[in-house]
């Protein structure tokens, strides 16, 4: 007689639960605004002290901090993640070596504890997603906005791509795996159409973290670490791209990113950001 | 070479470092913040030499601490890690604790190094760890092999002490047990006494009496084990790590050319060994 053993569930430490919004900063949030809503996202809230914005589509949220920013181009500043207790998850970080960010919240505004992660960019944990939304305390809505406006072809938070210096994949398996509990996907399993670096699953299997190292024989190209760009999940690429197009946004269309069933690219906005289209199996 | 060899300000041991032909500083935390100019001019100074930085140090007595002494020292290796980034180098030196307060535990110790490792990986910085001979509970190579290994952090190795190694008489057969891409930082000196039995003569020793390989009475062994790492496949970097009381009263061109000469002598004996043999006519 056997026994078959179940295979172990990895652990998920902090109680991961997905992203809560992922954060951008730029000092042109009224262009990159108008990119977001071409992109289907609507304006929502504007925050009660600082100059940051709500957006949001579906189950996405998005947050634009131009809150003392000096660079035009968008750039990926902060992942906010679901977890079962904040502060928990804070100190169980901290305690294993991650960076405390001292935290920004003025009074009678929420105080969400958070992590340095790669480059300027932070990690954030949010708890109190189930019971009410953190946005009712920071921010003011704006008027006449419906709550949960829909999303464009299903679209939801799929991952988040993030640029690495050579030989440096095994430090950040190492931060991604220990803190967090992400497990690696084996080598050659790809989403979308920009199959490079190493994917990193979850521990809820809600979203993906992709980590890339620049190409061989590009030692003369300026690459550094930090978020690169999220990537959107789309159950149907055609649909998405068809709507998306029909709202003005330009996808590459040669080379190896060109669209198709697998996934889409946009073309460079604003001096830097992409947004990346992945065909999703995740259930938003 | 490193800066704790020679005397004077920053920029003086740079330009001598650089004169003697060394591409490369080996730097230390007090230099950069004892400059009379501030931290950010000596950071400059060192961008402005041109000089990769192999390394900076150090860290001590950063492992087995518990409760306030901990969290003391987590936010000194925060502020060497930052230092080190600024400077540009990609190896923080870590020293074994001597500290009298420090658990000799391994699951304490390997905890410490691994959230050390972890605080270093966001600033791109390996830690190089170092078993000091007078360490307290970690003091011989092995041990400190032994500990990476069991922290198993891709940016947590080992730096290697001729000095400290040879002053326990090492068996450097042993350096085969250890994984050389694990090794990320191989140390060299010489010393002018034949043995140091105590901790105590071991701490005066490195600290005051260190000389250049080919300068003591240990020029042999530091050969052998430059040449057992190169025949493992070491092929990270190499410094001179020498205090020496009489090199810090001595002009800085004279120290910087008795490592040049150091130098050479380890790359004659290496091109030795290293040099295919010779066709001989029939």
């Amino acid at each position: 007689m056997t026994i078959e053993e179940p295979i172990p569930e990895p652990l998920n430490p902090l109680g991961i639960d997905g992203i809560e919004f992922i954060e951008y900063t730029t000092s042109q949030p009224q262009a990159f605004g108008a990119l977001l809503q071409q992109m289907g996202f609507t304006a929502m809230a504007r925050h009660r002290s600082r100059e940051i914005m709500l957006y949001r589509q579906g189950t996405m949220n998005l947050v634009v901090n131009s809150h003392e920013v000096s660079h035009s181009t968008p750039e990926v500043a902060a992942i906010a993640l679901r977890v079962r207790d904040a502060g928990a998850a804070f100190r169980h970080t901290v305690d294993l070596g991650a960076w405390d960010m001292p935290t920004r919240a003025s009074a009678m505004e929420l105080h969400i504890p958070g992590i340095h992660g790669v480059g300027e960019s932070l990690i954030h944990f949010v708890d109190r997603y189930k019971e009410f939304s953190i946005y009712d305390v920071d921010f003011v809505p704006l008027a006449g906005t419906a709550p949960n406006p829909p999303a464009i072809a299903n679209l939801h938070w799929f991952g988040v791509v993030q640029a690495i210096l050579s030989d440096r994949t095994a430090d950040w398996l190492d931060f991604y795996q220990r803190l967090f509990g992400f497990t690696v996907l084996p080598a050659g399993k790809y989403f979308g159409v920009v199959p490079k670096g190493t994917l990193l699953e979850s521990p809820c299997h809600k979203f993906y973290l992709q980590l890339v190292e620049p190409p061989p024989g590009m030692d003369d190209v300026y690459w550094e670490e930090g978020l690169l760009r999220v990537g959107l999940g789309a159950p149907d690429i055609a649909l998405a791209t068809r709507a998306l197009k029909e709202r003005g946004i330009i996808f590459v269309d040669r080379g190896d990113v060109q669209p198709s069933n697998r996934g889409a690219l946009t073309q460079i906005y604003l001096g830097g950001v992409t947004f990346e289209l992945v065909a999703s199996h995740l259930k938003p | 070479m490193d800066t704790i060899t020679l005397a004077g300000p920053l920029e003086a041991k740079l330009r001598a470092i650089k004169d003697a032909g060394f591409t490369q500083v080996m730097l230390n935390a007090r230099e950069i913040v004892g400059h009379p100019k501030g931290d950010a001019q000596a950071i400059a100074a060192v961008k402005a030499s041109g000089l990769r930085v192999t390394g900076f140090q150090v860290l001590r007595d950063f492992e087995g601490l518990s409760g306030h002494l901990h969290a003391y020292k987590v936010d000194v290796a925060k502020a060497m890690l930052a230092m080190c980034r600024a400077l540009g180098s990609t190896v923080l030196l870590a020293c074994s604790s001597s500290s009298a307060h420090a658990s000799g535990e391994s699951e304490v110790l390997v905890k410490d190094l691994q959230k050390l490792a972890t605080l270093a990986v966001p600033l791109g910085i390996k830690i190089a760890y170092e078993a000091l001979s007078w360490g307290r509970h970690v003091n011989q190579a092995m041990q400190s092999w032994e500990l990476v290994q069991e922290a198993d952090r891709a940016n947590l190795g080992l730096c290697l002490d001729s000095f400290h190694i040879l002053a326990h008489d090492t068996d450097l057969a042993v350096l085969e047990e250890i994984d050389v891409a694990k090794i990320f930082l191989v140390q060299l000196s010489d010393f002018l006494w034949q043995e140091t039995r105590t901790p105590d003569e071991r701490i005066e020793t490195a600290r005051h009496y260190r000389v250049f390989p080919g300068e003591g009475v240990h020029t042999d062994q530091v050969y052998d084990m430059v040449r057992r790492l190169d025949k493992l496949g070491y092929r990270g970097d190499y410094s001179f790590e020498v205090f020496n009381d009489d090199y810090r009263q001595l002009p800085l061109s004279m120290v910087a050319n008795r490592a040049r000469e150091s130098v050479k002598r380890i790359t004659s004996v290496m091109a030795r060994r290293s040099l295919p043999r010779r066709p001989t006519a029939r």
